[in-house]
């Protein structure tokens, strides 16, 4: 066994919470959508639901078996093996793509002085730690730092709450519906059917059974807290939201309680990275421990910086500028990732179900 | 010894990493930089460019005790630093030639337009100031009757700089109502609705005192400056979109032999708008509760018959304020309200035909205004201090 440690299922429900979040705190999902992003967001959450049932059957059907595993038994040595390098690689760029993301954040308006790389080397640097300790030490710390976010993202939006113009919200549903479904289909495939890398990690649930609720709940649970901090920010942001690079970041710059508690962001800033972190944590460890179940090693630890090296590198390359990135997540990403979240889990599940898989069913039943 | 070695080589990294993630890549102490209190934007007399003013903070001075009432008596405890160019970006930097210290903008408390740079349209001004992650939207927009720099160079007697005590002025407007106080998110708000016109406070400065004065309000169209609202319109406006604070409101005594000044104590607003046979109708309804604050003549006020016809009063001093907003409102044709908004909101579908003719529609708009107002108090005495 490449991993040793047990998670817990409502570990696995704040970790999933944490995940989802992550980096959709910082860009907010559904924006497309204008002021009803708050019903694109609810939306993509409803989907994500159906979409999370394929992925948690799945983990269900093959107790203790990561995606990797899964593959192999499904389709054999060797398109098994080939599916799970798409798969490899799409946990990776996913991850990079994130550790770009929070560096840009940074960058962009807290140190415009310092260069990306070392907020690249650093992030890095703390997941790698995280991952070579292990999925039991990345689901304990995500019950902590999600507690504090949720504090954070209520705390917020009860002092912006003399800010607030719920009027903002209305007209409900003023838009085509053609482009509710796309922003709708966009708050789906970011963030929450991201969670198929969850696929690496329910195997190491203690009791499999429990997946199904507790993917759920943490679904539901980032979805609330995304649905919150959507709906705080177009009742502050109103018409403005859109023009907005970082709207959360944004609203909350707006706190202004008796010009006493002001210029709270940094706080949440913090708040922020720590959800990031979680993000990028599960997704490099996802990367490192398949790699080393494809490779049939006998440890995933030799691999951490290699491929966390990779991730900075591939961090820096993909993007020249912000522009580009915001091109490739609203034009490119939601039709990339549709083999990765949606073909090949269903695919997956037919033809083990087709197949009768998996032969030893007795193990499954008690 | 070979845990010793692993456990020097986890120190040394840490102690690296520590000193790298104290702070940000290069510093910036506080003697480096030049705190801006105030941001000024005027037209210079070259076409085409902007001379922008910037009030940075004199440390030294500021402490200075017994300065003598606001820096009369040593040196001024701000620096007006001026600047021409042709965005406002690169005249900020440009100003760095100047000063010795960078410009900082944080803790800039009011950006100025003067009058004729806002006719032209303050747009092109407003994205730096809102892309820049230095400044903040907090920060009030005024526009200067006249020019912006000289409302910088304004004399001040409580307050110690001419910025401060414009941001301060625009704070306690609350006891008036009769100017407005919109910051850059409001005001960026506006901007860019489709229909809302912008507004921003207005600035005076008097010939002969050299004083800062809040006059009113100053009315966009789209991004440029139309024209203004007196004190009485501006409070109308602000019964409208429910930003009364307090105020006070001059009735003459039912008896006609004197005036009464009643106070406002809470106020609230509502407007609804309704279309009947394809005709938009708007009502405004203006809840407010007021004191008896003083009365001038020598009738006794607090008589049910004399209390019923002051509250009547007060509703119609509200109403007459109210019209008389709608009426500049409907001259300038700039939908001041958000009438526009409020119709969207609750006529999604047909708003999509009216959106672009809105210019057309506002002046001719139906508007009726109902006020329901209170007198609660009379205060200390329910009598004029006469004989009986």
């Amino acid at each position: 066994m490449l991993e040793k440690g047990k998670i817990s299922s409502s570990q696995l429900t704040f970790l999933i919470a944490g995940f989802t979040l992550g980096s959709s705190l910082i860009l907010s999902p559904g924006l497309v959508a204008g002021h009803d992003a708050w019903l694109a967001v609810l939306a993509g959450l409803g989907s994500s639901l159906l979409i999370a049932f394929i992925y948690t059957t799945l983990a269900v059907k093959f107790p203790g078996k990561t995606l990797v595993q899964i593959n192999d038994i499904i389709f054999g040595p060797y398109l098994g093996k080939l599916i799970t390098i798409g798969y490899l690689w799409y946990f990776f760029h996913l991850a990079s793509l994130v550790l770009r993301n929070f560096s840009d954040f940074f960058v962009g308006l807290i140190y415009p002085e310092t260069p990306i790389i070392v907020f690249l080397i650093f992030i890095t640097l703390t997941c790698a730690s995280a991952v070579r300790n292990g999925i039991e030490v990345i689901a304990r710390t995500s019950i902590i730092l999600l507690f504090v976010t949720a504090c954070a993202t209520f705390l917020t939006t009860v002092l912006l709450v003399k800010d607030m113009e719920f009027t903002n919200l209305l007209p409900v549903l003023d838009l085509p519906l053609k482009q509710f479904i796309k922003a709708s289909y966009a708050a789906t495939t970011f963030p929450f059917g991201e969670t198929v890398v969850f696929l690496m990690v329910i195997a190491f649930l203690e009791n499999t059974k429990q997946a199904k609720p507790s993917v759920t709940l943490g679904l539901i649970l980032a979805g609330i807290l995304l649905v919150v901090a959507s709906v705080r920010n177009i009742s502050v942001l109103g018409v403005t939201e859109p023009i907005h690079t970082y709207d959360s970041y944004q609203a909350v710059r707006l706190i202004n309680i008796g010009e006493i508690l002001t210029r709270l962001e940094i706080i949440v800033v913090g708040n922020f990275l720590a959800m990031g972190f979680l993000k990028i944590s599960v997704l490099y460890y996802g990367t490192v421990l398949g790699t080393a179940q494809l490779l049939n090693l006998r440890s995933y630890l030799p691999l951490v910086l290699p491929i966390g090296i990779l991730m900075v590198i591939l961090s820096i390359l993909q993007f020249e500028s912000t522009i580009e990135n915001i091109h490739f997540a609203f034009d490119i990403y939601p039709y990339y990732v549709i083999p990765f979240q949606f073909g090949i889990p269903l695919f997956s599940l037919i033809v083990a179900v087709v197949r009768g898989l998996p032969k030893k069913a007795k193990e499954g039943s008690k | 010894m070979q845990k010793f070695r692993k456990n020097t080589v986890t120190i040394i990294f840490l102690l690296i990493v520590m000193l790298g993630i104290t702070g940000c890549w290069n510093r910036r102490e506080l003697d480096t930089l030049a705190f801006v209190s105030g941001l000024g934007i005027d037209k210079a007399r070259e076409p085409g460019k902007l001379q922008l003013t910037a009030q940075i903070i004199k440390p030294g001075e500021i402490k200075a005790p017994e300065a003598g009432g606001g820096g009369m008596g040593g040196s001024k405890p701000y620096w007006n630093i001026s600047q021409i160019g042709n965005t406002v970006f690169s005249t900020v930097r440009a100003m760095t030639l100047k000063s010795n210290r960078k410009l900082f903008f944080p803790h800039n408390e009011v950006i100025i337009f003067s009058q004729d740079i806002a006719r032209e349209g303050v747009r092109k001004y407003i994205d730096f100031l809102i892309r820049d992650p230095e400044f903040r939207r907090l920060a009030w927009i005024v526009v200067a009757k006249d020019k912006a720099s000289e409302v910088l160079e304004t004399k001040t007697e409580l307050a110690k700089l001419p910025a401060r005590n414009i941001a301060e002025l625009i704070k306690a407007r609350s006891a008036t109502s009769e100017v407005s106080a919109v910051n850059m998110q409001e005001f960026l708000t506006r901007l860019m609705s489709k229909t809302t016109a912008p507004i921003a406070s207005l600035i005076e400065v008097s010939a002969k005192e050299k004083t800062a004065q809040l006059t009113g309000t100053a009315v966009f169209k789209d991004d440029k400056l139309v024209g203004f609202l007196n004190k009485t319109e501006t409070r109308g406006l602000l019964w409208v979109i429910n930003e009364i604070k307090s105020g006070i409101i001059t009735v003459s005594c039912p008896d006609g032999k004197g005036k009464a000044s009643l106070e406002i104590i809470q106020a609230s607003s509502k407007i609804k708008p309704e279309i009947k046979d394809n005709d938009i109708h708007i009502t405004v309804e203006v809840k407010a509760e007021g004191h008896l604050g003083s009365q001038m003549c020598l009738e006794d006020l607090t008589q049910i018959p004399a209390w019923n016809s002051l509250e009547k009063r007060q509703s119609e001093a509200i109403r007459s304020e109210v019209l008389a907003a709608l009426k500049k409102a409907r001259q300038l044709n700039a939908d001041i309200f958000g009438f526009g908004e409020a119709v969207h909101k609750k006529y999604s579908r047909l708003w999509k035909d009216i959106e672009d003719q809105w210019d057309e529609f506002f002046p001719n708009i139906e508007v009726t205004v109902k006020v329901e107002s209170k007198l609660r108090r009379s205060g200390l005495t329910v009598k004029p201090p006469r004989p009986e």
